[in-house]
């Protein structure tokens, strides 16, 4: 018979069925945003206010890695939360508006019509989010789990709300005159609010809980990731009481000064984490989602260089803006999720498809169900893409740009096709 | 091995199928790994009870690695009701990880 104790049911985890819809339009987004950036390598040599370039943006912003990460976020939620999702209804909800509002607010950016296409599509980019956020907070709240990780994922949610909204209102400032300045003067408020805000918080709440697990790692440092969350939305804040009070340059520095030292304290959590694992062999998908923390200190030291600059000349280097953000989106984000999608994807398959034959069939190791040799590859191709279309921005070079669009284009293709594969399996006979 | 149990030769048993059933993410199976608590059993009435934990409690693939477990014991012991129950209390840490696991993990 059982001792005495609590039992717990395992942890309910969320539908695939809501999950790999937002896998899927990620992959598709990253491949129509490859596609672009090739047909558009010339606006790259140009100033980085384009519709072009605005579209791209947008396109791996919200296609590509919102998308992936709302997914991902929805899926991973019983475990930062240590509860289940609140309503699957609203996570349905999320993907819908989004899946109709990103191609809408992208065609219209394309085209350049600040009528109903970005204002209809930068709508239903706001319900989505406003329908994630309240999932989140309801689940939360549900769970009654307030860790640190809990509050970054939430604060970062509330960020990403904050972002939608700003950039809704930008796309109206440009025919009705909400703001007191036109709407570009707003891209790099809109742009760092959603980048460090969203992006950088939420990666690092999520980082701080599946690096130490996927590792197998005893590390834990509650105060450090405290630490980290202060300094992140202080810095935030800063940033946005001096753009908001426009603010001389060289008082820029004090919110990245804050970033940075938050970027460096959690690569020291994670440094430790992998220090401190138990599991010596470190798998290929987990090496690039490591390699992608140091790759984190790149933007915001790019950051001081650019700030150097603007404090020096008083001039935008606009060649160096175009890089940041090239790097932002195409680098560090993406790196990201090239990791992490081979460390959850083929764990929710695997789940969808042998959980009820587990014990009976001799199951494949979840990752036997994608192709590791085409991971290996498309790594080669993404990191020279990354490199070659980079230099090509700052050389002002077409070749350099059409070659590295043209890697970042094989890289895309070659996601695409694992994703797929690993979309179709079904169990193997035999 | 630090599992507790009322029928030695029967654990052996048990064991024996168990470590069939691996943590898909680690690659371990769920004996070296330390998941294993307490296996009981009750021959007159034909039952097996066995007490497992997780590495975490929140881990995505508990369902499953459950599942496999209460499958493996079927096959091992036909025509007992097999009952397999999650505790977290202790929770799992790296010590209970036998040699054997050091030694798959690298360690």
């Amino acid at each position: 018979m059982f001792p005495s104790g609590n039992y717990t049911d395992p942890a309910k985890t969320t539908s695939p069925k809501l999950v790999l819809p937002f896998y899927l339009y990620a992959a598709v987004s990253f491949l129509c945003a490859a596609v672009l950036l090739l047909f558009s390598v010339k606006d790259f040599t140009g100033h980085y206010f384009n519709p072009h370039m605005l579209a791209i943006t947008h396109i791996m912003a919200l296609g590509w890695c919102t998308m992936i990460i709302l997914g991902a976020s929805h899926q991973l939620v019983p475990v930062i939360i240590e509860g289940s999702l609140f309503s699957p209804f609203l996570a349905r909800s999320s993907f819908i508006f989004s899946a109709i509002g990103i191609p809408v607010l992208v065609y219209g950016f394309y085209q350049f019509n600040m009528g109903w296409p970005s204002r209809m599509g930068g709508m239903l980019i706001v319900l989505s989010v406003l329908s994630y956020v309240v999932n989140l907070g309801l689940s939360i709240s549900k769970s009654g789990n307030e860790s640190v990780q809990s509050s970054f994922v939430l604060t970062a949610s509330l960020w990403l709300l904050v972002t939608t909204i700003i950039g809704l209102l930008l796309v109206y400032n440009f025919s009705i005159p909400l703001l007191p300045h036109n709407s570009v003067a707003y891209l790099s408020f809109h742009a760092h609010i959603g980048i460090v805000g969203w992006f950088l918080l939420l990666v690092m709440g999520v980082g701080s809980k599946l690096i130490p697990m996927f590792l197998i790692s005893k590390y834990q440092h509650n105060s450090m990731l405290w630490w980290i969350f202060g300094l992140v939305n202080g810095g935030l804040l800063v940033f946005a009481v001096c753009f908001l009070y426009n603010s001389a340059a060289y008082l820029f520095f004090l919110p990245l000064v804050l970033i940075l030292a938050a970027v460096f304290l959690f690569m020291f959590f994670c440094y430790k984490a992998y220090r401190e694992r138990i599991r010596k062999k470190v798998d290929e998908p987990m090496k690039l989602s490591l390699l992608s923390v140091l790759i984190m200190a790149i933007p915001p030291v790019m950051m001081i260089v650019l700030l150097l600059v603007l404090t020096g000349t008083n001039k935008t280097p606009a060649k160096l803006v175009t890089a940041y953000g090239f790097l932002v989106f195409f680098g560090w984000l993406t790196a990201i999720i090239l990791g992490m999608t081979f460390k959850t994807l083929p764990f929710i398959i695997w789940n969808k498809v042998y959980h009820r034959l587990l014990g009976k069939i001799k199951a494949p190791n979840p990752r036997e169900l994608y192709n590791d040799k085409i991971v290996q590859v498309m790594l080669y191709c993404f990191f020279a893409g990354l490199g070659v279309f980079v230099t090509g921005i700052l050389v002002e070079s077409v070749l350099l740009l059409r070659a590295g669009g043209m890697l970042l284009l094989v890289t895309a293709i070659l996601y695409n096709w694992n994703v797929m594969y690993l979309l179709k399996h079904k169990v193997q006979p035999g | 091995m630090n599992v507790t149990t009322n029928n030695q030769l029967m654990a052996t048993i048990a064991l024996a199928a168990l470590q069939n059933v691996e943590d898909p993410e680690i690659g371990l199976n769920v004996v070296d790994l330390g998941l294993i608590y307490q296996l009981d059993f009750e021959e007159t009435e034909k039952k097996v009870y066995c007490t497992m934990t997780l590495t975490t409690q929140f881990c995505p693939m508990g369902g499953s690695i459950r599942d496999n477990c209460l499958h493996s014991l079927q096959a091992a012991f036909p025509g007992y009701e097999i009952i397999v129950r999650l505790q977290f209390d202790p929770p799992w840490n790296a010590d209970r990880i036998s040699e054997e696991g050091r030694k798959f993990l690298g360690r």
